[in-house]
């Protein structure tokens, strides 16, 4: 009775996500500081962010739809949080599972963008109409890619589910290996899902001052700001239970410190590319997704079939 | 009661966000300001980031006696903050019209026009001197209410 209420609530819902998106949100920028040769935020700093804004004051501009502006924020954190129960995390069975929570879990990660969107748009201000904009543009780049390579393992592993998906790598070792340049398209699609540099044109603040989350501030801000971090947890969840399907086997412990390893180093990998590169216009970023990111992902599709066939016959 | 609000000062201190706001200074503590935000002086581990925004700022950054023109611009940007708000005049004009006092064009500092917290004086003010002066505004902060 009272344990998919602990499920969605504590552990590996709300409050695990919430721990842990302000843990990889600390590694990220303390990473980010050191790479540019700087001490870098406390530990504790994303955490006081939160606790700050949650305590300051909200202010709905006049001109925005207060119903709309106010019930985005949490539309984005519900959508983020909702999607860890399909993902296989350090077991190859995922909390609830059924054929075909591969493309729901896509849906529910493609809904924070749609709530920054709908967000920017009804604050009415012109600097975050134009980040709304953007964000849809952007969404139209990445989306593709993301979805054919990561139908390519599923295709692979001939089924929908992730945990089944989960579950058929943990038994063909090795197979995953197939999948290494779905992997590469993976984390490039998740950093424009993200907005993190290179891709952060919606939000650019030194062109269109915070893009969506202009007229943002307090708590709503915070909501954000939260379903950003835990949006990053999840889509890299997402990625290693597909990318990297192995030691799904181990006891409990182990098995969570390895997922733990698994999504740090691929939050690590993106802010790596945050110091790296630097902002890309929208054009270049559309073109760079529909002319190399999509053909790769292709490739990947057509490896998988060559390989299925190639094994199954 | 008292345990939430400590913990609500608490992440107040820690987490001040900025807004960098020129209000009319000849350019050269905007420089410093920008130069205390650079890794050499790296301001973020304190947790101070630089916003775009009023609206995500804790701390409006003034510098220069503000002009006849960004008046108004000032005011508006400052009600646009959320509350708690706090601002800093970093430079000597900012702090009092500087070598800009008294001329036909010009306010005599920010605290002619909005609420003041902190004065950083200096032609223009250094990083270190900017860095010590939002210190200081947070520690002040800390013995406030008590
Ligand atoms: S205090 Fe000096 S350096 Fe700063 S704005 Fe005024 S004149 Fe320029």
């Amino acid at each position: 009775m009272f344990t998919p209420f602990l499920h969605i609530l504590v552990f590996p819902g709300f409050l695990f996500l919430v721990f842990a998106g302000l843990i990889a949100e600390y590694i990220d920028r303390k990473l980010y500081a050191r790479l540019q040769n700087r001490v870098g935020p406390p530990f504790f700093q994303p955490l006081a962010d939160f606790i700050k804004l949650t305590s300051k004051e909200d202010i709905v501009p006049e001109e925005a739809n207060p119903r709309m502006f106010k019930a985005m924020p949490i539309f984005a954190l519900t959508a983020t949080v909702t999607a860890i129960f399909y993902i296989p995390l350090w077991s190859p069975k995922a909390l609830y599972s059924f054929n075909g929570d591969l493309i729901v879990v896509m849906y529910l990660l493609t809904i924070p963008t749609l709530t920054y969107f709908l967000g920017g748009w009804y604050s009415t201000s012109l600097y975050s109409k134009i980040g709304a904009v953007r964000s849809l543009t952007q969404l139209f780049a990445y989306e593709v890619p993301l979805l054919m390579c990561i139908l390519a393992p599923a295709l692979l592993a001939n089924t929908w589910s992730l945990s089944e998906m989960a579950s058929f790598y943990e038994n063909h070792s090795g197979y995953w290996l197939f999948n290494i340049i779905g992997f590469a398209v993976a984390i490039v699609a998740l950093l424009g899902k993200l907005e993190k540099v290179p891709f952060d044109i919606p939000e650019a603040e030194t062109e269109i001052v915070a893009g969506t989350f202009t007229e943002y501030s307090g708590r709503l801000f915070g909501i954000f700001r939260l379903s950003l971090d835990i949006e990053a947890i999840v889509g890299s969840s997402l990625i290693a239970s597909v990318y990297l399907p192995f030691g799904f086997h181990l006891k409990p412990l182990a098995g969570f410190l390895l997922y733990m390893g698994k999504v740090l180093s691929i939050i690590a990998i993106m802010s790596l590319s945050r110091s790296i590169f630097a902002r890309l216009r929208i054009d270049q970023m559309i073109n760079f997704c529909w002319k190399y990111l999509s053909p790769l992902a292709f490739l990947q599709i057509l490896i998988c079939l060559i390989a299925k066939w190639g094994l199954y016959r | 009661m008292r345990i939430k609000d400590k913990i609500v000062k608490w992440s107040r201190i820690k987490s001040p966000w900025m807004l960098h706001f020129n209000t009319g200074a000849c350019n050269a503590c905007d420089i410093e300001i920008v130069a205390a935000l650079t890794p050499r002086y790296d301001m973020e581990r304190f947790g101070v980031m630089l916003k775009g925004t009023p609206r995500h700022a804790d701390i409006l950054l003034c510098s220069g006696p503000v002009t006849g023109q960004i008046k108004d611009r000032l005011k508006r940007i400052y009600d646009q903050m959320p509350q708690p708000k706090f601002v800093i005049a970093v430079g000597s004009c900012a702090c009092s019209g500087g070598v800009f006092n008294g001329c036909y064009n010009v306010e005599s500092g920010i605290d002619s026009v909005i609420p003041v917290s902190a004065y950083i004086p200096g032609c223009p003010a250094a990083p270190t001197a900017i860095i010590d002066g939002v210190v200081k505004l947070l520690a002040s902060l800390e013995q406030r209410e008590e």
